[in-house]
């Protein structure tokens, strides 16, 4: 538990000014994470994506480490992301499924995590559909988390991406006017954003119906720079980035939607919205797409959209955390 | 066996007494209750077979009383038993508890209820009032066979933890509990509007992206209950109030003459949803007085160490947070202080609800909700003392007389002649909570490892001595300060 608290209590915005904690043994959320340590790790990422356009995409920096991809939620996409990290970098990886069925309650998630450490693994990859479920195998772990998307809280690999994405084509985060429209309330990705995005200086709109983002002030309270809104039309207007989020069908099924045609009318991402926006301004989603719910085709495939190169820098931003995990462990 | 108390601080808000005197306890009542002003008894001969029991600093007050604890017999002994629950209840100097009927079997049946009190008579450390649940199973459909629980014992009836969903079955409830003269406890949440929650919604919930369960859950079953208990003129008790829209409508129903009554948790007098947050936040983030309200806060040096209910020192989404209703914001815990002094709130209740390793060590949103809490409530509220928030007779009330009149009794009170159950408390001793220590099984507490200040030092019920701590009031042949003693005590 000490150990944890060594690694998060600088977390706040408050303190993101502050020199980097010198040795980060988890990567839980962005919360604690300073400017600095965000440049550096995009830094990295940089010579991460150098290695992977060689003809061998492979260096020997995690050789006899031991990486294990513990999702507990389907999620291929990422998995095989973490996993062509893991072996760019020479570690012995390994991949756990277990959605769902017997691992429902901690004890089980807690024996899961011990067997791993006893068979030696080094680095836990994990996904889960609890929030806050890494903090509890942080307790339990005696090596390190590296949190691939918990419940509703924090992606933290995939904001690390977007900024490293916005940054090599724009060729800055700070000031930028940043977009982000769709499932506010229910998305990971919009939390870790938040935090990686406001640390580095962007300014960030929020957009969403009143039932997928709640009252401004719960916000605002954690994160004072961000603006609300309900209107796409409204904030789109000179955007340097518009991030969409997936729309899970669910929720118009759970009531938070009219119907997913309103939604797509008001709140989707279509040619017309984008041309509000500056001329050099970014289409991003992290996938999977519903296209024409949240995103019209046109605009997905458009010159604007930078939907691939989200995943291409993926595996290298994954390839500097475990690098640097890697370094402490 | 006789004892007499010595030289404490005698609070028996029933007879607005506050006093420093002695207390003569024979056969298991209160004898007698000196002045020391009365100088007359001085010389008076003791006689034979009489323990002399020091309390010199320390409060002497009617036994405390709680309307809400768990004790999981029959069903669920892994996380609690009738003698371990009872026992950990004269460890926080209680000397009555009421049992909520959330065991399995529940307490829907007479055969229950009797098991429940043989259990108690047998191995209780202090007397277990057993409440009935309002319908068979706990399902909200039909009702129990009230009368007879009544007459088996129950004082009260309530589904905690299932509240009855159905407005019409509330109702009837209502109307039949009120022909038998005993209230509804009502656990208040709109299980639709909770659906999925993990903890309160709130600035705090919206960081840690964990469900919310929003006040205004809590307040329209409140506001819902209010208005059948008026229709049908009966009594009802609204359990753990943990809202600021919840302590107003108690209060307007109140003021309308609506036989409402309500409680309020240690926990949710005292700890705010922030610390779901753990080590994430700000260390040491102190309550800061709002301005609303008359109350001058007292600046104790003490509470400003860092010790003193710091929520860094857990980690974040430590399931240990986790209690039904969840622990609720700033403003609502302002809300709830000022309802315990105005009188909106009647009682301090601990809704003591111990869980097992099992229960808890898992991810945040599916830990059972819960809080261990009898060990720790009255080392809790006396930090409202401390804070200059209330004062502590009237704190004491809320933990003697205030159940009490929510249970239609006559107040527990020192008087010569009614059931020697005393508690005797240290206000100004220095602790840390320590779970290893504890007597309940339930070592669920996010207070754990935090300095406390205000301990019990004895109960007696039924004149006996139910819990002792250390040699307390052992007559050493100097005049003692409990403050004082903290190196002849230790922590047992």
């Amino acid at each position: 538990m000490t150990t944890l608290t060594n690694t998060t209590v600088a977390a706040s915005p408050a303190t993101n000014s502050q020199s980097s904690p010198p040795r980060r043994r988890h990567v839980l959320d962005l919360d604690d994470f300073s400017r600095d340590e965000i440049i550096e790790i995009l830094e990295t990422t940089a010579s991460m994506k150098e290695v992977l356009s060689r003809p061998i995409k492979q260096v020997p920096a995690l050789r006899g480490t031991t990486v294990v991809n513990m999702f507990f939620e389907d999620s291929t996409r990422t998995r095989i992301s973490f996993e062509l990290a893991a072996k760019a970098l020479s570690a012995n990886v390994v991949a756990m499924t277990s959605k769902g069925s017997s691992v429902e309650k901690g004890e089980s998630l807690i024996d899961t995590v011990r067997t791993l450490q006893a068979l030696g693994a080094n680095i836990i990859v994990m996904r889960h559909g609890e929030s806050g479920a890494p903090y509890l195998v942080a307790q339990h772990f005696h090596g390190s988390v590296l949190n691939a998307g918990d419940g509703r809280h924090a992606h933290p690999t995939q904001a690390l991406l977007d900024l490293f994405t916005i940054n090599e084509r724009l060729g800055r985060v700070e000031g930028l006017k940043v977009v982000i429209v769709g499932d506010i309330v229910h998305s990971r990705v919009a939390r870790s954003n938040l935090w990686g995005l406001t640390a580095m200086g962007a300014q960030v709109t929020l957009c969403a119906p009143p039932t997928l983002l709640g009252p401004a002030a719960l916000w605002t309270a954690t994160w004072p720079n961000v603006t609300i809104s309900h209107s796409l039309d409204a904030c789109v207007a000179g955007a340097d980035v518009i991030m969409t989020l997936r729309l899970q069908k669910e929720r118009q099924e759970a009531g938070l939607l009219p119907s997913l045609r309103e939604y797509s009318r008001v709140f989707g991402v279509n040619a017309a919205r984008v041309k509000r926006a500056a001329p050099h301004c970014l289409v991003m989603h992290p996938g999977p797409m519903n296209e024409g719910v949240e995103i019209m085709p046109d605009v997905a495939t458009s010159r604007q959209s930078v939907i691939e190169t989200q995943v291409t820098n993926g595996v290298a931003v994954r390839m500097a955390l475990m690098y640097r995990l890697a370094e402490v462990s | 066996m006789r004892y007499l108390i010595k030289n404490g601080s005698i609070i028996d808000p029933a007879r607005r007494v506050a006093t420093v005197g002695n207390v003569l306890v024979e056969n298991g009542k209160v004898a007698r209750v000196i002045d020391l002003a009365d100088l007359s008894t001085e010389q008076e001969p003791l006689g034979e077979g009489i323990e002399v029991i020091n309390a010199r600093g320390a409060v002497i007050a009617p036994g405390f009383i709680d309307l809400h604890t768990h004790l999981r017999e029959p069903g669920e002994e892994h996380k609690e038993t009738i003698a371990t629950g009872t026992a950990a209840a004269a460890r926080g100097g209680f000397t009555t508890v009421c049992a909520m009927p959330n065991t399995r079997p529940p307490h829907d049946r007479v055969g229950v209820v009797r098991q429940v009190l043989g259990a108690a008579r047998e191995g209780g450390a202090v007397r277990v009032e057993p409440i009935g649940a309002i319908t068979l199973g706990r399902e909200g459909k039909n009702l129990t066979e009230m009368a007879e629980l009544v007459e088996a014992g129950c004082i009260a009836f309530s589904d905690d933890g299932s509240p009855v969903s159905d407005p019409a079955v509330m109702r009837n409830a209502l109307a039949y509990a009120a022909m038998l003269g005993v209230p509804i406890m009502s656990h208040c949440e709109d299980l639709k509007l909770s659906h999925g929650w993990a903890m309160h919604e709130g600035v705090i919930s919206t960081r840690l992206g964990l469900p919310g369960y929003p006040a205004a859950a809590e307040e329209v079953q409140i506001a819902r209950d209010i208005a059948l208990a008026e229709m049908t003129g009966a009594h009802i008790h609204i359990c753990h109030v943990s809202t600021a829209g919840g302590v107003a409508l108690v209060r307007a129903a109140k003021q309308r003459g609506v036989h409402v009554t309500a409680e309020a948790t240690p926990h949710h007098l005292t700890l705010t949803d922030r610390w779901v947050l753990g080590s994430l936040g700000e260390p040491n983030e102190q309550r800061a007085p709002t301005g609303r309200g008359k109350r001058k806060h007292k600046h104790d040096p003490e509470l400003a160490l860092p010790g003193w209910l710091d929520p860094t020192k857990i980690a974040p989404y430590d399931t240990s947070t986790r209690v039904s209703p969840p622990l609720r914001a700033e403003e609502d815990v302002e809300a709830l202080i000022e309802g315990l002094r105005d009188g909106t709130i009647d009682a301090i209740a601990t809704d003591h609800a111990p869980h097992s390793h099992v229960d808890k060590e898992c991810e945040y949103r599916l830990a059972a909700p819960g809080i261990s809490g009898l060990e720790t409530a009255l080392g809790l509220v006396l930090t409202l003392v401390h804070r200059g928030e209330m004062d502590l007779v009237n704190l004491i009330a809320k933990l003697t007389e205030g159940p009490a009149s929510v249970l239609g009794r006559t107040p527990a009170t020192l008087r010569p002649g009614s059931d020697a159950d005393i508690v005797i408390f240290d206000p100004d001793y220095n602790w840390v909570v320590d779970t290893g220590k504890f007597a309940s099984k339930g070592v669920n507490t996010p207070v754990n490892g935090q300095r406390l200040k205000g301990q019990v030092m004895l109960t007696m019920y039924h004149g006996a001595i139910a819990y002792r701590r250390g040699n307390f009031g052992g007559s050493t042949g100097i005049l003692q300060q409990a403050s004082r003693l903290e190196g002849i005590l230790e922590d047992e």
